[in-house]
């Protein structure tokens, strides 16, 4: 036994310095492939984006590009647009959550139940998601433009508008196009997820439900919400994300205006960037919503942890 | 508590007919099981009583009140179904309650009506917790109670044990009786399983193929099967049946069984001489190690003893049956055995399988 151990050890110290060294940093040769790939296309450009929040950066002059640290900062602190665009941010944000929430949940509601040519119907209500948002953005803008759309003809002759015009160019309405635009495009996406979460309620709820005396609504409210809830909470929190860095709609139905009325801080980097081509300003915005938006997420996460150790 | 009227119940998937005008009066505090295999109907037809499935033809009526037309929540009556379908998101006392807060009972009248629904079922120190963390017994019991705060007209039942495991099949099987001794509330129990209908029934309502076949108590099912199909359906191990033809000659008679041999049977039956008939016996009927000159030569296919008793698996020439006994020297039996099939115990049933 002794002799055994004493030969181990003895063997051990034998092992070269380069052998030990090698098969220390094995596991690290390994990864190294997948890291470098991931920290390069993950953190880099990330990194880089930020430091042009802190670097004077202006593609039509040459001479920028020096650091400056917090200049850009204290620009946007007085900056009355971005506070405007921070406003509409939230406007664009609720407005168009809300309402492609409850028409999907409608939606989602009416496609649950059986009716001849449901297959078809769903399919077709699923249609809005696959139309590129530019292209969906260019047909709306036409539809709200008297010229060629019919809408404002149609408001006009309901009583609602004095005259056919465009919405999209009324300071007090531009805001309502993207939003239009924006509900049509994203209800799909609430129907289709709260419709698996609908199909995924055992049947024999709602009929023991409706044998313990429960009407429609007494059995949406004590069954169908509870089950909803969880992919509600779910979807509402990604939509929130994503509507709110989405500006797609707005640069091409009224690319910010009237006069920035209807900019939204995601349109404004856009506008920043590739208009007056102000990378270094643009980049100080972007990073203010990126804290914005990874604040908001903290709160949620935060919430539904305080929820699951509630449960 | 209410009588149940059934009269000429139709049901119809479509074009494809399920059940075929059934008729059935059960009456106050009764407890009626229906029981047949699976498909025939069972599900569909307390489904339409309780509401769940509409009417294709026929009047259901509920304490003399035709509810064809009524919402389940206007009929009140409790249903228990076999997934249980308990409300997962609400704690035990909840979902005994739902029905009740729904009503707008007062919270004094439910808390007594739960605490008492609860004691009666061993559900006090699960009163918090969710359904997920109840095991299938438990998770049973609250779906009884739930259907017992309500004292409702009816209990409804649809298969609710066949989720346990045989013991606690047992021993819910028991309570369950229990509590309609105490109740004594109309019952429906539909099952598949006809040791639960035998033990719990009143009445027996055997279905196959969406007809009602026999309607009685387990004994007069058991003892006076109708036709061929309850006979082999009620009792386990199920009656032998042997093909065969009926031959008269004068004062006694033979049965001809197909594969050659005769069985002379002391008596004359109410069967055409030369017919074709199905003869049935009881397992337990069969007399083994019998003397006499009416024994039959069979041969010991294989012997399972149950612990009870033992089955022993015969041939009488290719014809396959099985005997039951309770007396263990046929243990170890093999080769030939005299079997006796006594005249009394025999059940004939005529080419068309009614009980002649
Ligand atoms: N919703 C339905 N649509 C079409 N056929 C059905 C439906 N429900 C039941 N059936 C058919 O009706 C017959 C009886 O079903 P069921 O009452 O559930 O049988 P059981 O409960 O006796 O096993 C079966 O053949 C089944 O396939
Ligand atoms: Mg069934």
């Amino acid at each position: 036994m002794d002799s055994l151990a004493a030969r181990s050890g003895s063997r051990r110290d034998q092992r070269p310095l380069k052998k030990r060294l090698a098969d220390a940093s094995a596991p690290y040769l390994y990864s190294a492939p997948a890291l470098i790939l991931i920290v390069t296309v993950m953190l880099v450009p990330l990194v880089l984006g930020i430091s042009y929040a802190f670097r004077d950066i202006q593609l039509l002059n040459p001479f920028s590009g020096g650091f400056i640290g917090l200049d850009h900062f204290k620009t946007l602190s007085q900056d009355q647009n971005f506070y405007r665009a921070l406003k509409n941010t939230l406007w664009w944000t609720g407005w168009s959550v809300l309402l492609q929430f409850i028409f999907g949940l409608i939606l989602a509601l009416l496609l649950d139940k059986p009716f001849y040519g449901r297959a078809i119907v769903q399919a077709l209500v699923f249609l809005p998601w696959a139309v590129p948002s530019f292209l969906a953005g260019l047909n709306w803008a036409w539809l709200f433009n008297p010229v060629v759309g019919p809408i404002p003809h149609w408001l006009f002759a309901l009583g609602l508008m004095s005259e056919p015009s465009n919405i999209l160019s009324d300071p007090h309405l531009s805001m309502w196009g993207p939003i239009i635009a924006n509900v049509w495009w994203g209800i799909p996406f609430f129907a289709i997820t709260l419709l698996a979460a609908l199909q995924a309620i055992p049947r024999d709820l709602y009929e023991a439900a409706s044998i313990d005396g429960a009407g429609p609504v007494q059995r949406f409210l004590s069954i169908t919400l509870p089950f909803l809830a969880p992919t509600i909470a779910i979807t509402v929190l990604l939509r929130t994300v994503w509507i709110s860095n989405f500006a797609d709609l707005i640069i091409v139905m009224t690319n910010g205006g009237p006069a920035d009325r209807s900019q939204i801080v995601a349109s404004y980097i856009f506008t920043q960037a590739f208009k007056r081509l102000d990378f270094g300003y643009a980049s100080a915005i972007a990073l203010v919503l990126l804290v914005l938006l990874i604040t908001y997420s903290m709160l949620i996460v935060i919430l539904r942890q305080w929820l699951l150790s509630k449960d | 508590m209410a009588s149940i009227d059934i009269s000429n119940i139709r049901k119809s998937y479509g074009i494809h007919p399920v059940l075929h005008g059934i008729d059935l009066e059960i009456k106050d505090g009764e407890f009626v099981v229906l029981v047949g295999p699976s498909g025939c109907g069972k599900s569909t037809l307390l489904r339409m009583i309780a509401g769940l499935e509409a009417v294709t033809d026929g009047e259901i009526r509920i304490a003399g009140k035709r509810v064809n037309d009524l919402a389940p929540k206007d009929r009140d009556i409790a249903m228990v179904f076999q997934s249980y379908a308990l409300y997962p998101h609400m704690s035990v006392a909840k979902n005994m309650s739902y029905s009740l807060r729904l009503r707008k009972t007062a919270k004094e009248k439910i808390a007594s009506v739960v605490a008492s629904a609860a004691g009666k079922l061993g559900l006090d120190p699960l009163m918090e917790r969710r359904p997920k963390a109840l095991s299938g017994g438990q998770r049973q019991r609250v779906a009884m109670g739930r259907a017992i705060v309500r004292e409702p007209k009816a209990f409804l039942f649809d298969e609710p044990l066949s989720n346990l495991d045989a013991r606690l099949r047992e021993q819910m099987r028991a309570e369950i009786k229990k509590l309609h001794q105490d109740l004594g509330a109309t019952s429906i129990y539909v099952t598949h399983d006809q040791i639960e209908a035998m033990t719990l029934a009143d009445r027996i309502v055997a279905m196959h193929g969406g007809i009602i076949q026999q309607v009685g108590s387990p004994l007069e099912l058991y003892d006076n099967p109708a036709n061929l199909f309850v006979a082999g359906f009620i009792g386990s191990p199920g009656m032998n049946f042997f093909e065969g033809r009926y031959m008269a000659s004068g004062e006694t008679a033979n049965f001809a069984l197909t594969g050659g041999m005769a069985l002379p049977l002391g008596g004359t039956a109410n069967l055409a001489d030369g017919s074709r008939a199905t003869l049935g016996i009881r397992p337990e009927h069969v007399a083994l190690g019998a003397e006499g000159l009416d024994v039959l030569k069979a041969t010991v296919d294989l012997v399972e003893p149950t612990g009870f008793g033992i089955i022993v698996h015969l041939k009488l020439g290719p014809v396959a049956f099985k005997a039951f006994t309770l007396d263990r020297r046929f243990l170890g039996m093999h080769g030939e055995v005299n079997v006796r099939l006594p005249v009394g115990n025999l059940h004939f049933f005529d080419e068309a399988g009614r009980k002649v």
